[in-house]
């Protein structure tokens, strides 16, 4: 290396220097330059501050195959860590998966061998890890952090060398809106966790792990569809993919590997024949047991509306919304507002750090009302946190309309970290109205959208791109139009006694599937009834019960129900104790991830030799798209230069005009 | 005292604060180009930790040679300040060269003044630290406005996206339009795609976007 030669031009350029004092500045890192010879093309180098040696990040590459079989989809998630380094290292990744996933399986791929992950109690699968990692042996652990958000944990990744990790999950694709949707989540949205020691919730009281960063992870994803019907229509939404024939079903790839996983991957398909009412009933022998998931799509029947509405719409404004998804919520408000009927009565919230309403009470939706919601929907500028328990306290405080239900339609990407407390919030103060939620963007918290949804005995909405607002939101009005299905009952073939995974609705919406799993102490002959009302009349429903031997995973299925509804209960004010301790069980006796049990799979032959450290990195996940942290806005590219020469040559201009007829009177 | 003298006092000394201060955008623009320039040139010869000036804080990601322009060097971030000095690279896209949509603004009356003159087919050259060279072509002009649209990111070719203010001659900033000119890559000297690879937490993004100094 050479030391700082200084010609004349050099002086030159110090003086200059000496001239740009006033520029603002701090420090100038030697990102490069510092070791060209070893820097290798294209390749960025993480560089702690100060600067010490340049080390080569920790990559992650993840793939993804889903066999689809009816309305099942069993999930594989292939997770590679690659250490280029010359370091021992441990690798920390957080990812998303579908609201409803039930893990159960962890293997840890070590050359040719795969050691099989093992279900534990979160702590003791953490120490067994812990052990493993300070003994130099190679171990992964999967966590879960959030209902919809993992952890895996990688020790001794030797350096120049990968681990490869692989996670299964089962999950239940609903027929929704008269279209079956898988939707595989790739990246996260930051959350929002509002301060001042709100956080109550054990949902809230986890680590927020996440890492974002701009879209520079990559996915690939294949797909086999077997959907067990002939398919009129199959639809990546978000991904360009390549589909392939295989029989009655379709086989899906992205068309490129290297597609940035910033948005979710949502595969589409519908029924050739769409049926008016689609019921099935499915059964596994585990044992001793039955259990058995049964599927009802509502009729879709129009009512004669014989009730007043009052339609509260929430609006998110939070940073988290800015860029696209303001502007689909906006698009979605908009047509909100148009349908409402004439007789109905209406109001506006936003929040983001604050919550305001347009009206202080609900306005009846006539001309002179619609325009101020007109122009206050165009005014909403996305900026700002997520309190979004103020903006609820707000909608429940407002006086009701007489005579009027109340339904509150809440547009969100639902990036918050206190979910629970959310829920818990709507559950208790909810009454007699009903909470709809609209997922917006391109990776919205599918689990609090449910979970909100079910609380405020509403339903739940997607719109993942801004062309489908008109289409999803019609599927919301239909909805908040009319329930399709009121007062469902269950009965079951004599004798058999059900236990079910969580309670049965009582408001079935149109479009809306009911899913039911059971777990039953025999195996029942005969069939199972639905009774319900319908458009004012009765409504009855008659389905065999079949049983499928290789169908399993109904009883994973159920198990992930209950636990489901465990917590639910839990964070709702229950025994916290009593349901920790039957989740354990449940979640151990059906080898499921849970927020109390881990997958943890360890080598038995330490690899690493003593007396080495291994450092410990986290592999950013990719931020949504449509957000800040996807696209990029333009910068503001305009100096005051011309404006400010323009306003300084004006006034010189009328100081001399001002100042010469002076001189001239004084010399007169 | 009389009046009329105060006030004309007064506008004088506004007038020259404002006619100063018109001049000192310019003069930083300049100034902060050459600095950057030799610290580039400096780099190359392999002087460690060439700084501009002592006490600057930016990163240089690129250099960039459009037509007979001067050439440029774009900063990491287009904050205001970074925007004052130089043409700046958005953080939150990629390295121009790496595949995806890499996008660099500068201002309209400084850095890319001489944009207004980009046809279709202009050869942009792009010069990374560490001496890779990468060519592309001008393959789109066009006005946008940045209150409806927003630059995509993603991509599989490289793609270089260049972004300053229109019109060019416009008298008051923060105007809605932006002149865009995209250009596709077309060769780089032993070009492999560069691998992405994770960015270290050193470089904070997103970038807030600060006030103009």
């Amino acid at each position: 290396m050479t030391t700082d030669p200084t010609p004349l031009r050099e002086r030159v350029i110090n003086w200059l220097a000496i001239l740009a004092i006033l520029l603002a500045g701090v420090v100038w890192p030697p990102v490069f330059g510092a070791t060209p010879g070893e820097a290798r093309a294209g390749t960025l180098y993480l560089c702690t501050m100060p600067c010490g040696a340049p080390t080569e990040a920790l990559r992650q590459t993840t793939q993804i195959h889903a066999q689809v079989t009816g309305d099942v989809a069993r999930v594989h998630v292939t997770q590679t860590f690659e250490n280029p380094s010359d370091d021992w290292v441990e690798g920390l990744y957080a990812f998303p998966l579908s609201a409803g996933a039930a893990v159960d399986e962890l293997e840890m791929l070590v050359g040719e061998r795969r050691i099989r992950g093992e279900i534990k109690r979160k702590q003791e699968a953490r120490a067994a890890y812990e052990q493993a990692k300070s003994e130099g042996r190679r171990a992964s652990l999967v966590d879960q952090e959030r209902p919809n958000m993992f952890t895996t944990s990688v020790a001794n990744i030797a350096p120049h060398s990968s681990i490869t990790v692989q996670i299964a999950y089962l999950d239940v694709i609903p027929f929704r809106d008269g279209r079956y949707s898988l939707s595989l989540p790739l990246s996260i949205t930051p959350r929002y966790t509002p301060g001042g020691g709100r956080d109550e919730g054990a949902v809230a009281a986890a680590a927020t792990p996440e890492h974002v960063e701009a879209a520079v992870q990559n996915a690939q994803i294949e797909i086999d569809l077997e959907p067990g019907f002939p398919l009129q229509q199959v639809n990546s939404v978000n991904h360009a993919v390549l589909m392939d024939m295989t029989g009655t079903g379709r086989r899906v790839n992205l068309r490129s590997p290297t597609v940035p996983a910033d948005r979710d991957f949502e595969l589409v398909w519908t029924p050739s024949v769409a049926p008016d009412t689609y019921a099935s009933a499915f059964a596994e022998r585990v044992g001793n047991d039955t259990y058995v998931l049964v599927s009802l799509m509502p009729p879709q029947m129009a009512a004669e509306r014989t009730y007043k509405r009052e339609v509260v719409f929430i609006i998110d404004t939070s940073g988290s919304m800015s860029g696209s998804s303001i502007e689909q919520a906006r698009a979605a408000l908009r047509l909100g507002v148009e349908r409402l009927q004439p007789g109905d009565t209406f109001n506006i919230i936003r929040f983001s750090n604050d919550a305001t309403s347009l009206f202080p009470t609900s306005q009846p939706a006539v001309g002179i009302n619609r325009q101020s919601a007109m122009d206050f929907i165009d005014r909403l500028v996305a900026d700002g946190g997520t309190e979004m328990r103020s903006a609820l306290e707000l909608a429940f405080s407002i006086p009701p309309t007489l005579d009027a239900l109340r339904q509150i339609v809440f547009v969100t990407d639902g990036s918050v970290g206190n979910e629970a407390e959310l829920v818990k919030l709507i559950s208790a103060r909810i009454g007699g109205a009903r909470l709809f939620t609209v997922g917006i963007g391109g990776a919205p918290n599918a689990y609090f959208m449910r979970e909100a949804a079910a609380a405020g005995r509403g339903s739940f909405t997607f719109i993942p791109q801004i062309d489908q607002v008109n289409e999803r939101m019609s599927d919301v009005f239909r909805k908040l139009e009319n329930p399709a299905l009121v007062d469902l009952q269950l009965h079951w073939p004599a004798g058999a006694v059900a236990t079910l995974a969580s309670r049965l609705p009582s408001d079935v919406y149109a479009g809306d599937p009911l899913t039911v799993v059971a777990k039953l102490s025999s195996l029942p002959q005969g069939m199972i009834t639905l009774n319900g009302r319908s458009g004012g009349g009765a409504w009855t429903r008659q389905l065999p019960l079949r049983i499928v031997n290789d169908r399993s995973g109904v009883a994973k299925l159920w198990a992930r129900e209950r636990i489901a509804a465990l917590a639910r209960q839990k964070n709702l004010g229950g025994d916290a104790t009593e349901a920790e301790n039957q989740i354990v069980t449940l979640a151990l006796e059906h080898h499921l991830v849970s927020d109390y049990t881990s997958l943890v799979a360890v080598d038995d032959t330490p690899v690493r030799p003593v007396g080495t450290d291994a450092r410990k990195e986290q592999v950013p996940v990719s931020a949504p798209r449509g957000t800040p942290w996807a696209t990029t806005g333009f910068a503001s590219t305009a100096t005051p230069a011309p404006l400010l020469l323009l306003i300084g040559l004006a006034a010189l201009g009328i100081a001399l005009v001002l100042v010469l007829p002076a001189r001239m009177r004084a010399r007169a | 005292m009389n009046t009329r003298v105060v006030v004309a006092v007064g506008l004088g000394a506004i007038g020259v604060a404002c006619v100063t201060a018109a001049c000192w955008i310019h003069l930083k623009a300049f100034a902060a180009q050459v600095l950057i320039n030799a610290a580039w040139d400096r780099t190359q010869q392999g002087v460690v930790e060439a700084r501009p000036w002592p006490w600057a804080d930016t990163t240089p990601v690129a250099r960039m040679t459009f037509r007979d322009w001067k050439t440029l060097v774009v900063l990491e971030g287009s904050s205001g300040r970074n925007l004052a000095f130089a043409p700046s690279h958005d953080a939150a896209s990629v390295l121009p060269g790496e595949p995806g949509n890499s996008v660099i603004s500068a201002h309209r009356d400084t850095h890319f003044r001489e944009l207004e003159q980009a046809r279709i087919g202009d050869r942009i050259r792009v010069e990374w630290p560490d001496g890779q060279r990468f060519l592309f072509s001008v393959t789109d002009v066009s006005v946008v406005d940045s209150r409806a649209n927003r630059i995509a990111l993603d991509g599989d070719e490289p793609t270089l996206t260049l972004v300053t203010c229109y019109p060019f001659d416009a008298i008051s900033p923060g105007g809605p339009l932006r002149f865009v000119v995209t250009a596709h890559f077309i060769a780089g000297a032993g070009y492999t795609p560069p691998r992405r690879v994770a960015r270290a937490a050193a470089f904070p993004r997103p970038v807030p976007l600060t006030g103009f100094l």
